[in-house]
């Protein structure tokens, strides 16, 4: 079976041009991440020895000259101005109570950036509401500060065109939903369905080197030893979580965004440790002391197994060339 | 160079110190370009002016390319209203455009005292370097001491300063730069 491509996937936005025959001069489309455009006709022009049907469009904020191949116009998302009953919608949106911020800024930033694309008019709201509000808990870096800019930019180009009023209007417009003056309530409307993003395989990066990144061969050490010295009942626990989160990471592939997004979050949240645990062993001078103790956090513990499960146990080179070092730390009963 | 017209008397010193804090903020020469008369074709029938056509057809000094015409009005400015109703309009500018309105309608009483005319003074100057930052085509910001957060935020301070924030005074210097003068 063909697997789906991420803009099928997606979800289409509102008004997404699939034939580029549709399009005439005069037509008023937005090209995502670049503004509203103005189609002034076709043309042929000669590219690395190939003849490329393209379609000629004029950005209208500065009058930019925008040329796409035929062939790709879908692709790239362009689509029509979105209806004024949409953009309604979009202030329904922007006015309703806002969902709390993502705060990994990894997740936040590739999700910011593949809404400005696939997403649509609502999709470039939900950047900017989302923006908008983890400012409230912090002041943004300066990367997603420019993005917020430019996603309001793109958003008031937008509105600007649809509603057919200034684009200084169209801002407040759009402020006046984000921050009503104090006294102000809405009735608001259930606001349209956004658009899905695309799923992503191997969102997240699997702990299955947690030993070689840890530096436990430094030590002579072996997650497996380490979860063996910790609390028996803990370790059982361990091991049956390890078996879910292994299972999960299994089926990531398979599933669809949200068990994706389930699984995907458990090894994530396991990885901070793993990253900044050997940062901690270097700093401290007696490694025999502290490995015990670290091994008993169960959390730590339920991570490093998940990662072992069982084909870390079929080691037995490694095990036996380890072998002569175990005795120094004492530990291993 | 930012030409200031205004559509009602005003105090002398106060524009002259309006004149000083618009050079601070985007370093730019202000003028002082006289007073004309508000124009009687953005009159709306409530006894409020469209603020939109106040600003196109308002008589203002000849210009160059690259400046910019602030015009100070008493009236009680109205926008077009939107999905969820009309914004409080403070003033109006044509957004990368060359000009702007600013009433002093909304504004706090001036009153005689220092204080109340230091507040009235500095609340002024902070919504006429918003509006001019939106000829500059910078946008609404979220820090609300930033001078182009929006006019009506209710974190907005009671004395709000009258300054831009590091990126929006970067970005408007960036524009200025590129401006063709």
């Amino acid at each position: 079976m063909k697997p789906e491509s991420p803009e099928t996937e997606a979800g289409s936005a509102e008004g997404l041009i699939s034939d580029p025959s549709s399009l005439k001069p005069g037509d008023r489309v937005v090209y995502p991440n670049q503004g509203v455009c103005r189609v002034t006709g076709a043309d042929v022009q000669e590219i690395a020895g190939q003849k490329l049907e393209l379609v000629r469009m004029v950005r209208e904020e500065d009058g930019a000259a925008v040329l796409i191949p035929r062939a790709k116009v879908s692709s790239v998302g362009l689509r029509r101005v979105a209806s004024r009953s949409y953009i309604e919608g979009v202030f329904h949106y922007l006015a309703a109570q806002s969902a709390d911020p993502e705060l990994d800024w990894k997740i936040r930033h590739r999700d910011n950036a593949d809404r400005l694309v696939t997403g649509g008019v609502l999709g470039v709201a939900e950047v900017v509401k989302g923006l908008h509000s983890l400012s409230h808990i912090r002041p943004l870096p300066t990367k997603e500060r420019e993005q917020y800019d430019s996603s309001r930019h793109l958003l008031v180009a937008e509105i600007s065109a649809s509603l057919g009023v200034p684009p200084s209007v169209a801002e407040d417009y759009v402020d006046y939903a984000l921050m009503p003056p104090a006294g102000v309530t809405f009735k608001l409307k259930p606001p349209p369905r956004p658009v899905e993003l695309p799923v992503r395989f191997a969102r997240r990066k699997p702990v299955v080197k947690a030993e070689e990144e840890l530096g436990l061969d430094d030590m002579g050490l072996e997650l497996g030893e380490l979860a063996e010295l910790g609390e028996g009942a803990a370790a059982e626990e361990g091991g049956e979580k390890g078996e879910e989160a292994a299972g999960a990471e299994g089926a990531e592939g398979e599933a669809g965004a949200g068990t994706g997004e389930e699984a995907g979050q458990a090894p994530a949240r396991a990885a901070p440790h793993a990253k900044a645990r050997p940062a901690a062993r270097k700093a401290a001078p007696a490694p025999k002391r502290a490995a015990p103790k670290k091994a008993a956090r169960p959390e730590a513990k339920r991570a490093r197994a998940a990662a072992k499960a069982a084909p870390r146990k079929a080691a037995p080179a490694k095990a036996a060339r380890k072998a002569p070092r175990k005795p120094a730390k004492g530990g291993k009963r | 160079m930012i030409r200031i017209v205004t559509l009602a008397p005003y105090d002398a010193a106060d524009l002259a110190w309006l004149g000083k804090t618009l050079y601070t903020a985007f370093g730019l020469g202000t003028e002082i370009a006289g007073e004309r008369r508000p124009p009687a074709s953005a009159e709306l029938p409530g006894g409020r002016t469209d603020a939109e056509k106040l600003v196109q057809a308002a008589g203002a000094p000849r210009v160059v390319a690259d400046d910019k015409i602030l015009f100070l009005a008493a009236a009680d400015l109205a926008l077009p209203p939107g999905p969820l109703g009309e914004p409080p309009a403070w003033g109006f500018s044509q957004q990368g455009g060359e000009r702007a309105v600013v009433s002093t309608r909304r504004l706090p009483a001036r009153g005689s005292t220092e204080a109340s005319v230091e507040a009235w003074r500095r609340r002024l100057a902070r919504e006429c370097i918003h509006f001019i930052g939106h000829l500059w085509e910078l946008h609404h910001c979220y820090d609300p001491r930033c001078a182009m957060h929006p006019s009506w935020s209710p974190d907005l301070a009671p004395i709000p300063d009258a300054a831009l924030c590091n990126f929006c005074r970067e970005k408007s210097e960036r524009k200025i730069r590129l401006a063709k003068t």
